[in-house]
């Protein structure tokens, strides 16, 4: 252990106790961030102690990244620095629930399944049915920004966040938002936060909108032998008068990446995936069981599904769907772990043109001959990964090729790509955030107000935040 | 009163937050306002700054360059300067008021462009508007300088009905867009009460709301993307009509930024499909705690409303007599709702809706059979704040939120301050989302009524934050709630919002003296009738 | 007091003792004498805004200045002496189409209509409009309509310059164009060869049992150039069961003057029509020109509470009845064809907004058998005939009528239904100058039309 290093541990210790300071490199191998390795690891007690820390970490100018399970900390760009892991799941508490206002204040520390647990209770629920939801924190899950196939029906975080409380750059006490479901009251700051991935401020406290429990719901499969007819069901589901809770297209690959063993080993048990005709395309959805809703919807999207000319299509009940949905759900530390060296584009384009997008992303990734599974959701959002079978150089180039043609081809389209998951030793060849855009010099101004002297997950962001 | 006014000058003209301080103590002492909270002793003067940058752009005159430069550019049509038009553009919903300097109205992006380079280059404020609809007084240039109206930047660019996005000049009324989607079974679904009148570029700004937000959100979260022209004369583009766009969510930032980071130029929406069954439904209660508690049932058995409003007995009979709707005038509290969706689906939520008002002995549900009893009653609710009109020579709807659980104790403390000051409060809310909107009606010839108003209208608002709310749900903060902006904020929090402002707006030429407590200081602090422009607020020119 | 500005009113010591409008006091209203818009009235606008996209004119031109909530606010300027009664104000006002949309929308419940006719006879008589103008003025308002025997020797005169070939003949020379007159002529009433001047003062009987005895209407202009529209009015009438009656002393219902500003004139001719048709025991007073009725249903506003003219308006008011509204309160009884036509139906403004008859009209439409109705976008707005608007702001006029001919064309109708003879002339003019093609038509002439034998 260097001489700073020390210091450090021993000035954290001082703030929240020396049991809560971590510098032994065997344990903080657990904080390690693109082969990056901290100098020490805190876990603060408070609000105080966090700011406090920051406070310090700004006047030594050290790099500091919150983090809370540590799930998604393999996003981003690699890291500018690292010097101190803020491991926020000491701050685990619900400040306050509401049930019968539908609110929610929570510690950013909180494992959504234990807050699940307490929600239900109450038969509510907060619709963040999000990858790595097994361990995932609520703070990280807002921070990273990533979405759920429930998106479909209840948007995204930037939806239901009201408002929040963190610590900036300089270790400040701030909030925005409130804890009522409408309120126009100073600017969204809060907003900026969602995927920020921890370069603007330590989030402190959520306040969420929570949602009436789902009844029972179903899950809708049907099998396309061409993109195409996925899509035109797709067209035909968004103009129909169905309310769809999930809506996704999986490529032939997803479908026998998400029907096979790895997928198994995250959500085990008989899911409507694993009776799937393999090499199709796939159409996904779930929709709520209601009285005689339940037959429309049922007859309504096998009629629909034919119109597009499914070759098969199935309905299955209560027993098979948690498993489907979980499935779907972790699709990306399933694919994660289906190759050596995954490659995660996520593209987003207008719905009407994923058809083009999809085409060309098939065509590019056949003649790199890399294996590929794309999750493609309803409102144009697309997982697309490439499974490479070694992590070696040649699989680097041919990866590396694919992306550009993706990253152009979105941007062509003027959709948006960007690569959130990529092996660490690759990541400085991709383009991680996508191709440079004009606002990027606005988000850099923000970042400088937030944190001017720039500790806060120095590099990780886009634009080089 | 002569000696206040000139302690009031001399301490303007020492500026800052302590002075302020020391104004609003007078004030109090006079009884001239009431200031709730906002000269706690311990506040720092973080608006020395800010008022030393007011007075400078206030110091700076409509010159006569200026006007040539703007006709030069827009063409003699589009720039208005004298006295008898610019009176006209003093006010907008609100009860604020302020004469710009000139108005000027430009078609397109480029225009705006120009604009705001003269502005930039004579120093002038410039100030954002739609159809002046707003309550808070955001589109009033508080300081004078430049008003950008966008009513002849009205045009649809592109319905993209496979997609559901439209884009939009900012000029486009509300509901003119959903009128002209509606063919395609689709409408843009925030429904601000303006909604036949204000423009999509206001409700951006505004962050605007409605009843039927309940279920559809409001107006952030129905914006994919905008094009802005910053203060500084840069054009940004913000998001995409493609979702989740790389970086921090600026879009998301500006949406409800009440004009003061960019003039808005182009918005891209996304449209909502229009639902296969609405059923409406009214239900009438005895008491108040009846309501509210049927609103908290409805929720707890898993039902959104696609709206969900309340009146309260004082409403209902002020409706009554207007609409003749057949509301009967002994009752407590009547109940809008609406639930929609698929027909299947909303049959058995409206019954099960209609199970929950009897259980908590409604006294009468009633159920609309088709669209046409829809409208009829929402004409009940529609109708409310004219109602108050017929009433009272003036009213002032107040604009406070609370969690929903806290709803009766909420009404009750309303009955207190309304015997209190003697005044009749009567209450509409946005029940569903605790979204509350008192009526405190007021003779605006009776002076001590009217400052009696401001204070009833203030210790709702600072009892709305006690409870755990917030003090504007959808009007806004503007230059109405600036100073209670502290109730809810610390120093800190304002001071970091201000500096975002900064990062778009460093001059604080665009729309100056709204939101933050930092616009106080130009001037003598005087409480005016409202016919005078007046405000039910303190108010410094 | 130490403020020096008008506006800053502190004290609290003298509070209670200002009365409204308070700042007006050191300051003289720009308004005086009786017809003036009171406090009362234009205090109610709360300038909420509602309004806006409801005028004509504001949608034309997006300024305040010509906006309903702009022209309140410049009302209540006037009144408090901060804007002086000359061009800018008169010039707004005259521009106000006073179609009273925005009265439709109003949720304060202003009477706009009833504002701006105040506000023009406080123009009429505290403004020196330029010579020209006041000399027209006069001659139409107070010399002409009134005198229905003025209005038929005036009308032969028109008819001889129709028919003799001088109007071929001043078009082709250019010289309505060296006029100004150009774009007016087109809008210009054709005028009837059979004046309606015989059927005054005569009884038409029932053609059934009889279920109703109205008096009807006749208008003054309509007099010689919409005689047709009211045969058929009658026709359709009795064939639906009416004894009709069209008592002979009854004049020029005022409204143009009202309009106008000439609030003498009008109400000079409101207590002429309340005397011509108060004996009669009419279940009804009908009329078919929208603009009159709502003008005959207001006529107390012509006379103060305590006038005993007052209540003898309101009284009348309470028995008139549109065509429209009338008929479709009776039922339609009389059996009819089928004529197969698509049409579109424009509401006339002082029936939609004046008279809030939006239904009715539409009913009886459909009641037609073969008759197919398509709703145009934005029925509810003025086509810009607005009584003698398209003569004296004709550019306007004609922008609004192009507006409306677009939306016409959108419904592919072959006829534009309407309810009130202005409109059919401006629709007409609309028709001929856009090359629609369209047929216009008033409700009871469709209604006619299915009544009438074959060939007839």
């Amino acid at each position: 252990m260097t001489l700073v290093a020390s210091s450090t541990a021993t000035r954290l210790a001082d703030i929240s106790g020396s049991l809560n300071v971590i510098h032994d490199p065997e344990q903080l191998a657990a904080y390690e961030i693109d082969r990056m390795l901290p100098a020490a690891a805190v876990k603060p007690g408070s609000r105080d102690e966090i700011s406090e820390v920051v406070k310090f970490c700004a006047a030594e100018k050290l790099a500091v990244v919150p983090c809370g399970a540590r799930s998604n900390l393999s996003m981003g760009a690699p890291l500018a620095r690292y010097d101190v892991a803020l491991d926020l799941t000491r701050l685990d508490h619900i400040l306050a629930y509401d049930p019968g206002d539908l609110t929610l204040s929570v510690e950013p520390g909180i494992p959504l399944q234990r807050l699940a647990g307490v929600l239900a209770g109450h038969r509510q629920f907060l619709p963040l049915a999000v990858p790595f939801l097994n361990r995932a924190t609520v703070g990280g899950t807002i921070a990273a920004g990533v979405h759920s196939p429930l998106r479909q029906a209840y948007g995204t975080a930037r939806d239901f966040l009201l408002g929040l409380e963190f610590i900036t750059g300089q270790g400040a006490h701030a909030k925005s938002g409130g804890l009522v479901v409408k309120n126009v009251a100073g600017y969204d700051l809060h907003k900026l936060m969602i995927g920020a991935m921890g370069t603007l401020g330590v989030i402190t406290k959520l306040n969420f909108r929570t949602f009436p429990a789902l009844s029972a719901t179903r899950v809708f499969t049907a099998s396309f032998t061409s993109a195409e007819n996925a899509l035109s069901l797709r067209q035909r589901a968004v103009q129909s008068p169905l309310r769809l809770l999930t809506m996704d297209i999986l490529s032939p690959g997803a479908v026998e990446v998400l029907a096979g063993q790895v997928a198994a080993r995250f959500e085990a048990g008989p899911a409507p995936v694993d009776r799937l005709p393999p090499g199709k395309w796939a159409f996904h959805a779930t929709f709520p069981t209601a009285g005689t809703a339940t037959a429309r919807y049922e007859r309504e999207l096998k009629h629909m599904a034919e119109e597009s000319g499914c070759d098969w299509c199935e309905i299955c009940g209560d027993d098979r769907n948690p498993a489907s949905f979980g499935r779907l759900r972790e699709f990306v530390p399933i694919v994660l772990e289906s190759s050596p060296a995954t490659v995660v584009v996520k593209m987003s384009v207008r719905p009407s043109k994923l058809g083009g997008i999809l085409a060309s992303v098939a065509d590019v990734a056949q003649k790199n001959d890399v294996r590929w599974a794309a999750a493609v959701g309803g409102l144009g959002v697309s997982y697309f990964s490439l499974l490479p079978s070694a992590r070696d150089e040649q699989a680097r180039l041919s990866v590396e090729k694919i992306c550009e043609k993706v990253l152009a081809d979105c941007a062509r389209l003027s959709g948006n790509a960007t690569i959130p998951w990529c092996p660490s030793e690759w990541k400085s060849s991709m383009k991680i955030w996508g191709p440079e855009r004009a606002d990027f010099e606005q988000m850099r101004k923000l970042k400088n107000v937030f944190d001017p002297v720039g500790i806060l997950a120095p590099g990780r962001f886009a634009g080089g935040i | 009163m002569k000696f206040a006014a000139q302690r009031l000058n001399r301490i303007h003209h020492g500026a800052g937050f302590a002075a302020l301080h020391a104004a609003l103590a007078i004030c109090r002492e006079r009884r001239i306002v009431w200031l709730p909270l906002v000269d706690a002793p311990e506040r720092r003067d973080y608006s020395a700054e800010g008022y030393s940058r007011i007075k400078a752009i206030c110091a700076a005159k409509m010159n006569a360059k200026l006007l040539h430069d703007l006709k030069e550019l827009l063409g003699p049509d589009a720039v208005l300067h004298r006295p008898e038009e610019l009176m006209l553009y003093e006010y907008d919903g609100s009860v604020e008021t302020a004469r710009p300097d000139c108005v000027v109205f430009p078609r397109t992006t480029a225009d705006v462009e120009g604009i705001v380079r003269l502005a930039q280059q004579h120093k002038a404020p410039l100030v954002g508007r739609g159809a002046g609809t707003g309550l808070s007084g955001g589109a009033i240039a508080r300081h004078g300088g430049i008003v950008t109206s966008f009513a002849r930047m009205n045009r649809i660019l592109e319905i993209d009905a496979e997609n559901q996005i439209a884009r939009v000049q900012p000029g486009v009324v509300n509901s003119d867009l959903s009128a002209a989607v509606a063919h395609l079974g689709l409408h843009f679904a925030p429904d601000p009460s303006s909604q036949k009148a204000c423009t999509i570029g206001g409700n951006v700004s505004e962050n605007s709301g409605g009843p039927h937000t309940l279920a559809y959100g409001v107006t952030t979260n129905h914006v994919l993307a905008l094009e802005v022209v910053l203060p500084t004369g840069e054009l940004l583009h913000l998001g995409n009509s493609a979702l989740d766009s790389p970086g921090y969510d600026l879009t998301g930032l500006f949406v409800g930024s009440e004009g003061t980071f960019g003039l808005v130029t182009e918005i891209t929406v996304k449209l909502t499909r229009l639902p296969e069954a609405v059923k409406t439904l009214l239900a009438i209660f005895d008491t108040i705690d009846d309501a509210t508690e049927t609103v908290a049932e409805i929720t707890a058995r898993g039902i959104t409303p696609a709206a969900c409003e309340m009146l309260d007995g004082w409403t209902i009979r002020a409706v009554e007599d207007y609409v003749h709707a057949g509301f009967p005038l002994d009752c407590a509290a009547i109940l809008l709702i609406d639930v929609d969706g698929l027909r299947e689906v909303t049959e058995v939520e409206a019954a099960e809706v209609e199970d929950v008002c009897r259980v908590h002995r409604a006294r009468e549900v009633r159920v609309a059979r088709d669209a046409r009893e829809r409208d009829l009653l929402w004409k009940g609710r529609k109708n409310a704040f004219g109602a108050a009109g017929r009433v009272s020579p003036s009213y002032y709807t107040q604009d406070g939120v609370i969690p929903r659980t806290k709803l009766p104790a909420t009404l009750r403390r309303i009955g207190e301050i309304s015997r209190k000051y003697n005044l009749q409060i009567g209450n509409v809310f946005h029940a569903g989302d605790g979204n509350l909107h008192p009526i405190i009606l007021f003779d605006e010839r009776n002076q001590q009524q009217f400052r009696d108003t401001v204070a009833a209208a203030d210790e709702i608002i600072a009892f709305c934050v006690q409870a755990g709310g917030s003090i504007t749900g959808e009007h806004g903060v503007g230059m109405e709630k600036d100073r209670l902006m502290p109730l809810i904020f610390s120093e800190a929090d304002l001071s970091l919002m201000q500096s975002v402002r900064g990062i778009f707006n460093p001059e604080g030429l665009l729309n100056p003296g709204k939101i933050f407590p930092d616009s106080k200081g130009c001037g003598e602090i005087y409480a005016r009738p409202r016919r005078e422009g007046a405000a039910p607020s303190a108010r410094q020119s | 007091m130490s403020s020096t500005s008008s506006e800053a009113h502190t004290d609290g010591g003298n509070a209670g003792r200002q009365t409204a409008p308070s700042a007006a006091q050191s300051k003289r209203s720009g308004f005086s004498g009786a017809d003036k818009p009171e406090y009362a009235d234009y205090s109610r606008c709360v300038h909420c805004g509602l309004c806006l996209n409801h005028c004509p004119t504001y949608r034309l031109w997006h300024e305040e200045a010509d906006s309903p909530r702009g022209r309140i606010r410049q009302i209540a300027l006037v009144d408090e002496g901060k804007l002086a009664l000359a061009e800018s104000f008169v010039e707004h006002i005259d521009r106000c189409l006073d179609c009273r949309a925005c009265e439709t929308v109003c949720p304060s419940g202003v009477e706009y209509g009833k504002l701006v006719e105040f506000a023009r006879a406080q123009i009429e008589t505290n403004y020196r409009r330029p010579i020209a103008s006041r000399v027209i003025r006069d001659l139409v308002y107070r010399q002409l309509l009134p005198f229905p025997r003025r209005i038929s020797i005036a009308a032969r005169a028109l008819r001889l310059y129709q028919r003799s070939g001088l109007a071929p003949l001043a078009r082709r020379t250019g010289i309505l164009r060296l006029l100004g007159l150009r774009e007016r002529e087109r809008l210009l009433p054709k005028i009837d060869s059979d004046f309606f001047f015989n059927e005054l003062g005569r009884l038409y009987p029932a053609h059934t049992a009889r279920r109703a005895r109205v008096a009807f209407f006749a208008g003054c202009v309509a007099l010689v150039t919409f005689s047709e529209l009211n045969r058929a009015t009658i026709r359709v009438l009795q064939a639906n069961g009416c004894e009709v009656v069209v008592p002979e002393s009854q004049r020029c219902c005022g409204a143009l003057a009202a309009h106008a500003g000439v609030r003498d004139v009008a109400r000079e001719l409101a207590r002429a029509n309340i005397a011509a048709f108060t004996d009669g025991h009419f279940d009804a007073i009908v009329t078919n020109a929208a603009g009159c009725g709502s003008t005959l249903k207001e006529y107390a506003h012509f006379f103060p509470a305590d006038d005993p003219n007052h209540a003898r308006a309101q009284k009348f008011a309470a028995t008139v009845r549109d065509v429209s509204e009338f008929l479709d309160d009776l039922g339609l009884v009389a059996p009819m064809r089928p004529v197969p036509l698509r049409v579109t139906y424009q509401d006339s403004c002082h029936l939609a907004h004046g008279q809030k008859v939006r239904e009715a009209p539409r009913t009886l439409i459909r009641a037609v058998p073969g008759v197919e109705l398509v709703e145009m976008p934005l029925a509810d707005q003025c086509c810009g005939s607005a009584g003698v608007y398209n003569v004296t702001q004709t550019k306007a006029s004609l922008e609004l009528l192009a507006l409306k001919m677009d939306s016409v064309r959108q419904t592919k109708a072959q006829a534009i239904v309407t309810a009130n003879p202005g409109c059919i002339l401006q629709l007409r003019a609309g028709s001929a100058i856009h090359g629609t093609g369209q047929e216009v038509l008033h409700v009871v002439e469709l209604l006619d039309r299915a009544l009438a034998p074959q060939g007839w």
